[in-house]
């Protein structure tokens, strides 16, 4: 029972540090922008299919074979970071002062674009990582088993968090990403360059998003190319269980949402894991409505 | 007047001749109808029927023909739907036909049995509605198996390779649940354990909460009902578990991407389906294929080709068994049909026309993706 447990923990661990990955790039669009940027998920899918473009095109072993997956994470996160930029400029800005909804409806389309995009590319057929990237270990404790790739995905998840925690929080520039996230007039008045801190921020999401869809390819090795719907959606709910605009909540709330999965599927019933996940959410919601870290509405006033 | 003088001279003609014929031959042909989607969708599969038909009469003539009498066979499209069905069978019963091959859908297969069974005509066909042997028609024959065959022999293999606890994993669709439903319920008849039946979503690719509970329960396999791109990620996601368990698919698990996805964990896998034509392990069936591609130049469009080779195989056999063609003895007779070795596997014909004995067969993936045959015992090894 011991071993099931720990199991479980590690399997939620896994794909919640993945989860978050992808929610930290809803909720940093979400904190400045006020936009759900419904387009985030086929962004960091994109990231997945370049990074096995990488990873295809050079076939090694040991360390040259490292190498490669350094160089795949790193173009990955690169060109995606590149769309990022290109989908806030040509999708969102036009529209910095129109209604809310018609930036939302720009983020749906783009979506779409990027996943037929992927498409035409791609192939409409599934597509497979090489299944010998990562050397085959693994370790067992407590009657658990974790896999290198899971401890590479959750080990690497904690890294970047902290790090975009530090920046934000530690650094002048990720103040004054905080500034423009509390109010952007203000934030303006105060000589902050705001658009370049958008511009900041869909350079950062879509990174580390980049980062979390060559972790799904990684560890899954399988990619299509309308996942990045599936995986925005939880992802996106990870984002509002923590407190959609807040970045720790992002990281608490993707690591729970994997966890939520895991025991629900695992102690509870697997046919019902869905709908045990969005009762969580709507219990969540009722209880505190900018969910668990929202973010202090006083702070604002 | 001069048609009328010359018709009666080709009566006069043919008569001499088949005079002539008769007292070599010394018998009228018998005929065989092949009632099939020659045009349409499904054109590629009623061609395939024809000329497999054609290619079994062509032999069978060469061999004398059936009790001394030589085979002639009647096409007639179907275009695989009721109403031209319902003609063809009309055409066919005016033929004087003595059993007719065919349809290739349950549809028009349907549509042509009450036509057939009031003219005492054998009507054998693979359609796999399960409908089609339930209406009572003693004209009846099916050469496929039906929906229901698949879970039948899981629970079979299940029993004959020892595994008495299993746990099943199906996805939400209705191919997969209907799939999974009867494969539960065929192996609890077989006495076998069913641990649990778990639900995945289908792509949503994290099975290892689900695995994790399940392996909790030590089944000896595990077996889905699902399609491939979720099986060869279950099958990776229970090696990366430690699971002891057997992986055992169903049949949308075989596809070539099936061990691409699995990777290292893909050998060992085992996957019930029915065998394509190419990799029947029976020495007729392969002695019939390479027949039929010398004759045509190309391989039978799909194992149904050689499901309805197999009805009138069945059907030449029984009446040289009790050496006679008159349907009053003759259907009885393929009721009583028991282990005839047709070119897709050991069959025999129940009381409602009912093929029991179906031509699946257990595949094991091997290192490298090629498959096995491992059971049943008549076709593995080979």
């Amino acid at each position: 029972m011991l071993g099931t447990i720990v199991q479980q923990f590690v399997n939620g661990l896994t794909v919640g540090g993945i989860y978050a990955l992808i929610a930290l790039g809803y909720t940093m669009v979400y904190g400045v922008l006020r936009l759900i940027n419904f387009a985030h998920g086929d962004l960091c899918i994109f990231g997945a299919y370049v990074g096995l473009v990488v990873l295809g095109s050079g076939a090694g072993s040991g360390h040259a074979q490292l190498l490669w997956l350094g160089a795949a994470f790193l173009v990955a996160a690169v060109v995606v970071a590149a769309a990022g930029v290109v989908l806030e400029l040509t999708a969102y800005r036009p529209l910095r002062r129109a209604d809310r909804l018609s930036a939302v409806v720009s983020a749906l389309g783009a979506s779409l674009f990027i996943e037929n995009g992927i498409m035409l590319i791609w192939g409409p057929q599934l597509r497979v990582f090489p299944s010998n990237l990562l050397p085959s270990m693994h370790w067992t404790a407590l009657g658990a088993r974790i896999d290198l790739v899971q401890v590479l995905i959750i080990a690497g998840s904690a890294v970047l968090m902290a790090v975009l925690y530090w920046f934000v929080h530690h650094t002048r520039y990720g103040t004054a990403m905080r500034a423009t996230a509390s109010d952007q007039d203000a934030a303006r008045l105060m000589g902050i360059n705001v658009n370049r801190v958008i511009i900041s921020v869909f350079l950062i999401g879509p990174a580390i998003g980049a980062i979390g869809g060559l972790f799904i390819g990684l560890y899954y090795r399988q990619v299509y190319f309308t996942m990045g719907w599936n995986y925005g959606l939880s992802a996106f709910i990870a984002a509002i269980i923590g407190g959609i605009g807040n970045i720790p909540g992002a990281m608490l709330g993707g690591v729970l949402l994997g966890l939520f999965n895991a025991f629900a599927a695992g102690f509870i019933s697997s046919s019902w894991q869905e709908a045990i996940t969005f009762a969580l959410l709507i219990g969540i919601l009722l209880v505190r409505p900018t969910g668990l870290l929202g973010e202090r509405v006083a702070e604002k006033v | 007047m001069r048609p009328l003088r010359q018709s009666l001279l080709s009566v006069l003609l043919t008569a001499g001749v088949m005079a002539v014929g008769s007292a070599a031959q010394a018998a009228t042909p018998i005929k065989i109808g092949v009632q099939a989607p020659i045009t349409g969708q499904y054109a590629n599969e009623g061609q395939g029927i024809a000329d497999a038909v054609k290619l079994l009469v062509k032999q069978q003539n060469a061999k004398g023909g059936l009790l001394g009498h030589p085979l002639e066979v009647k096409v007639c499209d179907d275009q695989g739907e009721a109403a031209p069905a319902a003609i063809c069978a009309r055409q066919l019963v005016n033929d004087g036909v003595l059993a007719v091959i065919g349809s290739y859908t349950s549809g028009a297969a349907l549509a042509a049995q009450p036509i057939y069974a009031r003219a005492n005509v054998i009507q054998t066909s693979d359609g796999t509605s399960d409908e089609l042997t339930a209406r009572g028609y003693k004209t009846f024959f099916r050469n496929a198996p039906p929906n229901s065959a698949e879970a039948i022999f899981t629970a079979g293999y299940f029993k004959a390779a020892g595994l008495n606890k299993i746990a099943v994993i199906t996805d939400h669709s209705s191919f997969a649940t209907g799939l999974a439903d009867a494969v539960v319920a065929d192996a609890k008849k077989e006495g076998i354990d069913v641990l649990d039946k778990a639900y995945i979503n289908a792509g949503s690719q994290n099975y290892t909460p689900v695995l994790t509970k399940l392996a909790a329960m030590n089944p000896q396999a595990i077996y889905f009902s699902g399609y491939y791109t979720d099986g060869g990620l279950i099958k990776a996601q229970m090696a990366q578990l430690g699971m002891k368990a057997k992986f055992i698919g169903g049949d949308a698990n075989q596809n070539v991407a099936f061990a691409k996805i699995a990777g290292n964990a893909a050998a060992g896998a085992i996957i019930i389906n029915v065998p394509a034509p190419e990799d029947l392990p029976y020495p007729a069936a392969k002695e019939f294929l390479a027949q039929f591609k010398a004759a045509y130049g190309h391989q039978p469009p799909s194992i149904f080709t050689l499901t309805n080779a197999d009805g009138l195989r069945a059907i030449l056999y029984t009446a040289e068994k009790i050496k006679s063609v008159d349907p009053a003895k003759l259907i009885p007779a393929l009721h009583e049909l028991k282990d005839f070795e047709g070119l897709t596997g050991t069959f025999s014909w129940n009381a409602v026309g009912e093929r029991t004995g179906s031509p699946y067969v257990a595949f094991e993936v091997m290192p490298g993706g090629a498959y096995k045959i491992i059971y049943p015992p008549s076709a593995a090894g080979k």
